[in-house]
Order: structure tokens, then sequence, then C-alpha cells
């Protein structure tokens, strides 16, 4: 559906975008691809329901899907996410309460997952427009219509449309079907054997990631993907959006649980994936998902100043085009560091929402998640920006005088066993080897260790030894 | 090792089964979630993970939120330092729990959690000085305000929990440490500091202190070598099967 409009939206957009504000750039560059995109629907939907002529029922609900993925307007108003909100109640209401499996094609392949995107997409901008509205405390009208509808866009009833959805489909006991090598179809049951109700249900459960990380409970995000094998060969990979998605709110949610080196693995994968791809994709796909490219090359930052880690190159090139010098900043660690930290989680993480209805008689309680957020990642932050100090002092010496080391750094010897405690912990991770992305071993994720006699500090390195069968089969394809 | 984040020993099948189920966000098992809580503050086991489900219960649901239940899980929390566990749980409370008190939220009582504000915002500072390895800080600021005391009446052994993980966390860095040092860090001396030596294994010798050797603090220099698998050499085979020279 939304292919054909892109070409318009990506030349007035660009035209237009120079013209306005530049604060509200990317308000209007989705503003407009939003209206171009109603309008061909409006199209569609008429073009469609002139030639057939069948029963009416499946009529309606077919219109209603097909405009289910159409997003929202940018500036919509509060009575139009209202409406928004019921129409996708009464459309999920028909899918999943019906007497039986209702008979009809789901528009293109990608439609289930714009769907559910767009579904989440809705809730999240519903809570932060709430959010916002409640902070500022000067808009009556809007206040009392928001205090008259909590239920609206609620967190109980978004999470029953996806938890209904992957229970009509029986996805997870397909899924778990699968895993064992055995027929998927026969655990699908009467919904879950018909694509429309499978694909749905599949991309409920990558929904249920994305809320769960947007309400800030990081461990339930990842255990949800219990059911989801993440390969090349996964059903998500096949929209490239999905793809793209998984990999970004898993990626995160590891780095909230510290687990840097499987954020580390889950950005670089995705981001290698999209370098190598993004000549095939179509431009208008690519251009949707940049700015999440760019966040996540952010935060695959981070993670490397938390754990010095060797990136593949050409994420290290990209990484070092896009934040270079804050790249370099945060690596140095110590005070400076900080505001780099600051600035980049703030531009890379997802928009937080507080799940409940804010509390209107007392605005100034109606902080900005994100702001919590980042309190809490910030701690952990100052926690351990001296460990990259440390360590560069370190590989130096192979043994080392604590007090003349604190002599060096100009800090008092106690102050130094603490850095030397904080960093030793924070080397030692949980990485995940096999099973659920919850499970993992603990290793050593440092080159360098140490240990303490007394006040003699022990250096040791792991060292890497040469890497012989790249150099081989290169040469070996050169000759041959 | 690899112990999985949503496993735990002493977790009650009843518990597990609400885990796994719909009734995680069921306002009616907030009761069951609270008792379990206070269960593992009596019998010293912990469960985070079942306890980040009563969060995000009073997350969905604020009315039933109890303090006193939040800030004993926050305790419960401090005591398996470093882990992130602390920062989870508060990751699920309310955003302004976390922000500095201001005069407007004095002036007006109508702010309502003030009380749980402020035991939060302490454990947190406890928080943070335990994950910056500042253990004397940390048993000054302890035993400095009376707060803490109440916050961690109902959590059987905090502090031998908390002198436990600085033992591990020694026991990972050291292989002799100053007696002075660590006496300081546990806030400890004198017989008790004796017995819990003994209990851990280590050897007091005059002024220092021998912590058993172990795989953390031996630092042995290590060649990493590379893993080469079959696959690798697929092509090269293939090309040889496909042109015979």
């Amino acid at each position: 559906m939304s292919l054909q409009a892109i070409p318009g939206y990506q030349q007035n957009g660009a035209a237009r975008a120079v013209a306005e504000d530049s604060d509200a750039d990317e308000d209007v560059l989705a503003d407009d691809y939003r209206e171009a995109v109603q309008y061909e629907q409006d199209d569609q939907n008429d073009l469609h329901r002139a030639p057939s002529g069948g029963p009416q029922a499946i009529q309606d609900l077919s219109a209603q899907l097909a405009a289910a993925a159409a997003p929202l307007e940018f500036q919509a108003t509060l009575e139009t996410r209202f409406a928004s909100y019921d129409a996708f109640c009464g459309m999920f209401h028909q899918l999943l309460n019906s007497a039986q499996p209702l008979d009809i094609e789901a528009p293109s392949y990608y439609w289930a997952w714009d769907v559910i995107d767009e579904f989440i997409y809705q809730f999240n901008s519903f809570c932060s427009y709430r959010q916002r509205v409640a902070l500022k405390n000067d808009n009556e009208e809007e206040i009392s219509l928001l205090k008259d509808n909590p239920q609206v866009w609620g967190c109980y009833s978004v999470l029953n449309v996806l938890y209904s959805l992957i229970q009509r489909s029986q996805i997870s006991e397909q899924l778990q079907a699968m895993k064992h090598n055995e027929d998927p179809v026969k655990y699908a049951g009467e919904y879950g054997s018909r694509p429309l109700y499978r694909m749905l249900g599949y991309f409920s459960i990558i929904g249920l990631l994305r809320v769960h990380c947007l309400l800030g409970d990081f461990s339930l995000a990842l255990k949800t993907l219990d059911d989801i094998e993440l390969n090349k060969k996964a059903m998500f990979a096949r929209v490239m959006a999905a793809h793209f998605t998984t990999y970004y709110y898993v990626g995160f949610s590891y780095m909230m649980m510290r687990r840097y080196s499987d954020a580390i693995r889950m950005f670089s994968h995705i981001l290698i994936y999209v370098s190598r791809t993004k000549n095939f994709q179509k431009s208008s796909q690519y251009d949707s998902i940049a700015k999440k490219n760019d966040q996540m090359y952010a935060l695959i930052a981070i993670c490397v100043a938390f754990q010095p880690t060797r990136l593949d190159d050409t994420i290290h090139t990209a990484l070092r085009e896009k934040y270079g010098e804050q790249f370099n900043r945060m690596q140095r660690g110590g005070p400076d560091s900080l505001p780099i930290f600051k600035e980049l989680f703030k531009q890379a993480c997802p928009k937080f929402i507080s799940p409940t209805a804010p509390d209107f008689d007392n605005p100034e309680l109606n902080l900005d998640p994100v702001e919590h957020h980042l309190a809490i990642f910030m701690d952990e932050v100052k926690n351990n920006m001296w460990s990259p100090t440390v360590k560069s002092y370190l590989k130096l010496y192979t043994t080392m005088d604590l007090k003349k080391l604190a002599g060096f750094l100009d800090v008092e010897p106690e102050q130094l066993r603490h850095w030397l405690v904080v960093n030793k912990q924070r080397s030692r991770q949980i990485r995940w080897t096999e099973r659920g992305l919850l499970d993992g071993e603990v290793v050593n994720s440092s080159d360098l260790d140490y240990a303490l006699e007394g006040d003699l500090i022990h250096v040791s390195e792991a060292k890497v030894g040469r890497r012989l069968v790249d150099w081989y089969l290169r040469n070996l394809a050169r000759t041959y | 090792m690899g112990i999985p984040f949503d496993y735990a020993q002493d977790r009650p099948e009843n518990i597990e089964a609400i885990l796994n189920g719909l009734d995680r966000y069921n306002p009616e098992t907030t009761k069951i979630f609270e008792e379990y809580v206070l269960h593992q503050c009596e019998n010293k086991t912990y469960d985070c993970y079942a306890n980040l489900a009563l969060l995000k219960l009073y997350q969905f649901n604020p009315p039933l939120a109890r303090d006193e239940t939040i800030t004993n899980i926050l305790v419960k929390s401090l005591t398996v330092f470093p882990s992130p566990d602390f920062s989870l749980c508060l990751s699920l409370l309310p955003p302004h729990v976390l922000q500095k008190s201001t005069s407007t939220s004095h002036s007006n009582p109508a702010a309502g959690d003030a009380p749980l504000t402020e035991a939060v915002q302490k454990l947190n500072s406890l928080n943070n000085l335990l994950a910056s390895g500042d253990y004397t800080s940390f048993w000054n600021t302890y035993d400095g305000d009376d707060l803490f005391a109440d916050l961690v009446a109902d959590v059987a052994g905090f502090e031998d929990m908390i002198r436990l993980r600085i033992i591990l966390a020694v026991s990972q860095a050291w292989r002799d440490i100053s007696l002075e040092t660590l006496e300081e860090w546990l806030n400890v001396d004198g017989k008790d500091f004796e017995h819990l030596m003994g209990v851990v294994g280590f050897k007091v010798e005059g002024e220092t202190v021998k912590v058993p050797l172990n795989k953390e603090n031996e630092a042995k220099g290590t060649v990493i070598r590379e893993n080469v698998k079959f696959d690798q050499f697929n092509r090269v085979i293939r090309r040889a099967f496909e042109q015979p020279a």
C-alpha cells in the first residue's frame, strides 16, 4: 500500500523540509508522508470497492484492514486519536471474536507488520502526548477530555490485543514445533493455519518486545522472544522494518541489562546487514530506517565505550564518520565523557512511556519517562567512568605498585582500590551462548586481567594468536 | 554458571505458573506476589524476575502500590550487587521518585509519596556507593541515617549478605589484602571478623589476609587461538570439485 505513495513523499518532503523550521524537519517529513499515504489509501479503497461485489461484511473488513495500516497524521487532534483507537478496537474485535476464522486475505505480506507497527506507534505517541499535556497543564479542554477517557489507549487494552492475537493464532506453539523440527501445521489450529492470523500473531510477539521495552521492563522484553530464534531465516527477516526493529529493541534491552557484549552483537548484526543490502533496498524503505540506523550507531558507540570490542571494519568506519569525536571522548572516560553519554543516549533511546494516565492534579510530577531512564543509566556510566583510565595505565605494566599508580593518577590509594574493584566486576559479564535470550554464561570480557597481592598489582593480558585461516583462504582464492 | 535471568531456584510452583501465564497482569495476584516478597525477605531467598512482575503490576495499577513492598524489593536487590537488578527495579517505578525534591513538592503535600521518594533516593545513593566499590562510605552512610535501619528491618540478614558480596568482590581481585582495609570494608572487627574469615575460608596472617586462589584472582595470561570451522573451507572444497585440475 505505501510503496506507491512514497516517491511523492520523498520529493516534496525534501523540498519542504528545507523551507521549514529546522526543528520541525522530521515532523514535516512524517506529515507529508502520512498525507500522501492517506490520499493513496482513499483512492485505493474506492477503486477496490467498485468492481467486486462480495458480501458486505467481509468487504467492510477488508477496507478496514487496508485502512488500519495507514499511519495517523502527525498533528492529529485528540478526537482523531480517539477515533483511530476505536477503529483499531473494532477491527481486532471482529478478527478475534468471530465464530470462525474470517476468510480474507491480507492485502500484502508486510501488511500484518504494518498494522502492528502502526498500532504500537499510535499507542506510543498517544501516551507521550498525554504526558506532555499534563506536564504543560494549560489546555483545560484537552485535560478534561483525557480525564474522562482514561481507558482509551490504555496499556491493558493494548497488551490484551497483542496477547489475544498470539493466543488465537497459537503462534507460540507453532514456533516451538518448528524448533523441534516438527510440522507447525499440526499445532496451528483453526485460526493459526491462516496466513492472516499467523502473521498477526507472529508480529504481535515482536510488538510485545517493543511495548515492554517502552515501559522499561527490559527483562520481560527479552523473555517474550523465547520462541523466536534470531537468525536470518526467521520470519521477521522477510520484512525489513521488522527485522530492523527487532534487533534495535533486543540490543537496547541488553544494553539496559548491562550485557554490553550481547548488545554489541545484536547491533553489529543488523548494521552489517543494512550496510550490505542498502543497495538492494527500495530507497524508500531505506529512508525510513536511516534514522534508526544512526541511533543504533550511537548505541553501539556507547556499548563499545563500556566494553572495548573489535568491531567489524564496515561498522567501525561508519562509526568514525558519524560519531568520531564523541566516540573518542566516551572511550577516554572521565567526567568529560558524561555529557556525550547523555546526549547520545537521549538521541538513540526509544521514546519511553508511562503506562497510566498522568496525575493531572500535580503537573510537576509528570516527568518525561525518558529522563527517568536517562538518570538510571547515567548512574551506571558515572560508576564506570574511570575504568578506561585505569585500564590504559595497567596496559603498560606487568607489575605495578598501587601507591605509585595512585600517584600517577593523582588520587588516593583507597580511591584506586575502588576503581580496580569496579573495573574487575564490570569485566565479568554475562554472555549469551544458547537457548533463551536471558540465558548466558559469565565470562571475562576484557583482554586485560589483574590480581593484587597486598598493594602489588599483577597484570596479565590475553593475547590474540595469529589469525591464519583468513589469510590462507584469501590467498587460496587468489591463486586458484 | 549460566543461570538464566528468569530462573530462581526456590520459586514455588504457583508463582512460576503466574509468571508464565497472563495472570501476571491480573491485579488480584498482587497479594500473592506481596506475600512472596515477604517470604523472600524472611527466608533469605531472592527472585528478581518475580519482583519485577510485581513492580509491573504496580506500574499498571498505581493505587495498588505499597511503599513498604517497593522498598523491600529495592533493599533485596541491593544484596545482589553489582548485578543490574537494582536499576531494573528502578526502571519500573514512576519517574518522579528520582526527581530531586524541589521547593514546590514540599509546599504541596498532595505530591503524595514524599516518604517513598526520599527512601528510593537514599537507597539509590547506597546502591551507587556499592556499585562504585566505595564500601567504607557505604557503611558510614548506612550507619549514619536511622531511616536505613527502618528500611532494612524486614530483610533478614541484610548486612551479612552485603558483607558476603563484598568478600566476593575482594576474592575476585586480591590474593592477599591488608587486614585494616578489609575490616574497614566489611565494617566488622575482632572476634566477629575472625569468625567471618573462617566461614569464607580466608586466612588471617598477622596484618594481611590471604585469599584462596580462584579462577578470577589468578590473572594468568592467555593466548586466544582462532577457532577453525569446517564451514569456512566450504568454498575451497567446492571449487576443487567444480574444476578438477
